[in-house]
């Protein structure tokens, strides 16, 4: 069970995410404001703020929660829309979602944060695959076999996956799994996904796991 | 008065009496020493040695004869060759003489004796009259010289004086030209210091104070630019502090009238959920519509409040244009695709890729461009963002195939979208035409090449 904190002090927005969020199976621990957050943040799994908080505000809140766990991811769901608060409130928190908002958008972002932070054990089926997230261990449910991948495409697979129907441009995904600055004109990338699909797709030819946006990048898509 | 000594211009006339007392000091004391008191004496002093020599060596002759008294006379005129000497016997006849030019008689009367003494007596040519011998029994022995003569000695000196006078005259004249050289060089040289101190700029762009060293009028000037910084920091600071209040104030307002709207939005989830009957579906999708709407125009109205008041932050910086403009699409694809779009991205690098803009802004630019395109041309079903290099510019091309902007589409209301896009793209010293037809709308946003 996921469980997630949300500190929300407008009481009927607060009411309304609370009860959305447990219809979609998550365990909801609704606080006005950020006083006990220190107690409730250690079985947290995602946290949600809003910006404007009797007290501490969002901002002082969420800096003071990715200090001391860095791996607990923050969402920050705010009617303050003006570019420079986007911009301070994603120097630290993982999403920044304005309102209105729509609650598929939130729940969308939500599953998005889990899976990057690795939280949600999963199994995700992608057309013939299906892989277990928690320790990634992808089976071809055609033959029933494990398809096993070297390091760098493990990396390259992971990141696709925590980054699941996202489009992933070539520069992010090589600095995210090289750790280096991409050049133009670079083919390493271009020949680790040829590898990967070699491996994952029925036909390499005609990928299907792995799409080609032309122009921008790939994308996994479920 | 303390202050008053501590000025430039009282050392100026400090520099000035100083010169003027000097040179009245070098002009009258040679002029005493030189002039007056050592010619005029020496030349006296002079006369009366020539006078006592004279008298002294005649009453010492002792033999009266013509051939001895010849010889003295020429022992004197080795001594002193412009003089001239004569003897006149006791019998008043003139019986030797030595270079003498003057017309003298052969017989010398009392009365003519009387008169020559009368005539010569502190007169030119100087002339000493002397008996000749121990007694009066031999007549005199007259001695002339030029008075110029006489002088020459001390004219000689005096010469000597007068350049030694000059030299130190010039001397004087080209110290104070010097001091004065010295003065000014000064005083340029902490204008200039005090200059280039002016054009240094601090981290925030303002003059840095400048060290204060004298209390003279560059001095005080030094001071009141330096005041002057420190208002300008003030004013400044206090224009921050009105800005921040301004975008607090927006930022409280957009916060205050999207809670109500986030209110609206949750209870209009809420009802959808409900059973409805088909109108109250529609209903439901249009009150959807008109949320986002006023969502978005309130976003707009904002951006607009803060841009045309110039209120805007504005943070321009080097950046891969290429590079955020893939990452920029990689976020709106989705979207289009979800609309059925067909969309054809072909992003190749410029010869400069980099371009100086706030990225956040640009962002903004796509974003309020892209939305039109979602809004406005969704008949099209298509969507080609592209790179052109062009001879003296290089654009970012959003294309559509909509009906253009002319045709009235049913979302109108893109006017305040594009004004920020217009306002923007000029703040960033861009460039941006469009082109629109009943075959879709062509948007470039331009980068003029700077000319090499």
């Amino acid at each position: 069970m996921i469980h997630i904190l949300y500190i929300e002090d407008e009481v009927e927005i607060g009411r309304w995410v609370t009860r959305n969020l447990m219809e979609k199976g998550y365990e909801v621990k609704w606080l006005k404001s950020g006083e006990e957050i220190d107690f409730y943040m250690i079985n947290a799994d995602l946290v949600i703020l809003d910006v404007m908080l009797p007290g501490l505000d969002g901002f002082s809140i969420g800096k003071r929660i990715k200090n001391t766990s860095r791996d607990l991811p923050v969402l920050m769901l705010s009617a303050r829309t003006a570019i420079e608060d986007k911009v301070e409130g994603l120097s630290f928190a993982d999403d920044y979602i304005t309102k209105p908002f729509h609650p598929d958008e939130l729940a969308a972002r939500i599953k998005v944060l889990l899976r990057r932070f690795n939280k949600s054990d999963e199994h995700i089926h992608l057309h013939h695959l299906t892989i277990h997230t928690k320790d990634l261990q992808i089976i071809n449910r055609d033959s029933d076999e494990e398809i096993l991948l070297t390091g760098k495409q493990y990396q390259l697979f992971q990141y696709f996956l925590r980054h699941l129907n996202q489009i992933l441009t070539k520069e992010q995904l090589y600095e995210a799994v090289w750790g280096e600055e991409f050049l133009e004109g670079d083919k390493t990338l271009m020949v680790h996904i040829r590898y990967l699909r070699e491996k994952l797709e029925k036909d390499p030819a005609k990928p299907q796991i792995i799409e080609t946006i032309r122009g921008i990048g790939y994308r996994v898509k479920q | 008065m303390k202050k008053f000594f501590k000025s430039l211009l009282a050392k100026y006339i400090l520099i000035i009496l100083t010169a003027l007392f000097i040179i009245q000091i070098g002009f009258f004391v040679p002029a005493f020493l030189f002039i007056f008191t050592s010619n005029q004496e020496e030349t006296e002093r002079q006369a009366a040695s020539i006078e006592e020599q004279w008298h002294n060596e005649a009453s010492d002759i002792e033999r009266m004869t013509k051939g001895t008294i010849l010889d003295h006379f020429k022992q004197w005129k080795q001594q002193y060759p412009q003089s001239s000497m004569f003897w006149v016997d006791n019998h008043g006849n003139l019986s030797a003489q030595l270079d003498v030019t003057a017309e003298l008689p052969d017989e010398w009367t009392p009365a003519f004796t009387a008169q020559f003494i009368k005539e010569r007596y502190d007169e030119d040519p100087f002339t000493v009259i002397a008996f000749a011998g121990n007694n009066q029994n031999h007549g005199f022995i007259v001695f002339e010289l030029p008075r110029s003569a006489l002088s020459q000695d001390t004219n000689q000196f005096s010469q000597l004086g007068g350049r030694t006078f000059s030299i130190i005259a010039l001397t004087i004249i080209l110290f104070f030209i010097m001091i004065s050289l010295l003065f000014f060089r000064g005083i340029r040289k902490r204008l200039v210091a005090l200059q280039e101190a002016m054009e240094i700029r601090d981290t925030d762009r303002l003059p840095v104070s400048i060290d204060v060293k004298k209390n003279d009028e560059i001095g005080q000037l030094e001071s009141t630019f330096n005041q002057m910084v420190s208002e300008l920091r003030e004013s400044k600071q206090r224009e921050q502090e009105e800005e921040q209040l301004r975008r607090e104030l927006i930022a409280n307002l957009s916060h205050d009238l999207r809670t109500p709207l986030t209110k609206m939005r949750a209870h209009l989830y809420s009802i959808s959920k409900e059973t409805l009957s088909a109108n109250g579906v529609q209903a439901v999708q249009v009150m959807e519509e008109a949320m986002e709407k006023l969502d978005r125009l309130i976003e707009n109205l904002m951006s607009y409040t803060l841009l045309t008041a110039r209120k805007m932050n504005y943070k321009p910086e080097s950046i891969d244009i290429i590079r955020h403009l893939r990452t920029s699409m990689a976020s709106w694809y989705s979207i289009f695709e979800k609309e059925g779009f067909e969309i054809d991205v072909e992003l190749k690098p410029f010869n400069e890729t980099e371009w100086n803009v706030d990225p956040l802004w640009l962002d903004r630019i796509i974003d309020n461009l892209l939305q039109n395109v979602l809004r406005h041309a969704k008949s099209g079903k298509f969507l080609s963002v592209r790179t052109e290099a062009g001879k003296d510019y290089e654009a970012i091309i959003i294309a559509d195939q909509g009906n253009g902007m002319s045709v009235h589409s049913n979302g109108k209301g893109a006017g305040i979208g594009l004004t920020i896009v217009d306002l923007m793209v000029r703040k960033m010293d861009l460039e941006w035409e469009v082109e629109s037809g009943h075959r879709g709308t062509v948007i470039k946003i331009k980068r003029p090449k700077k000319l090499s």
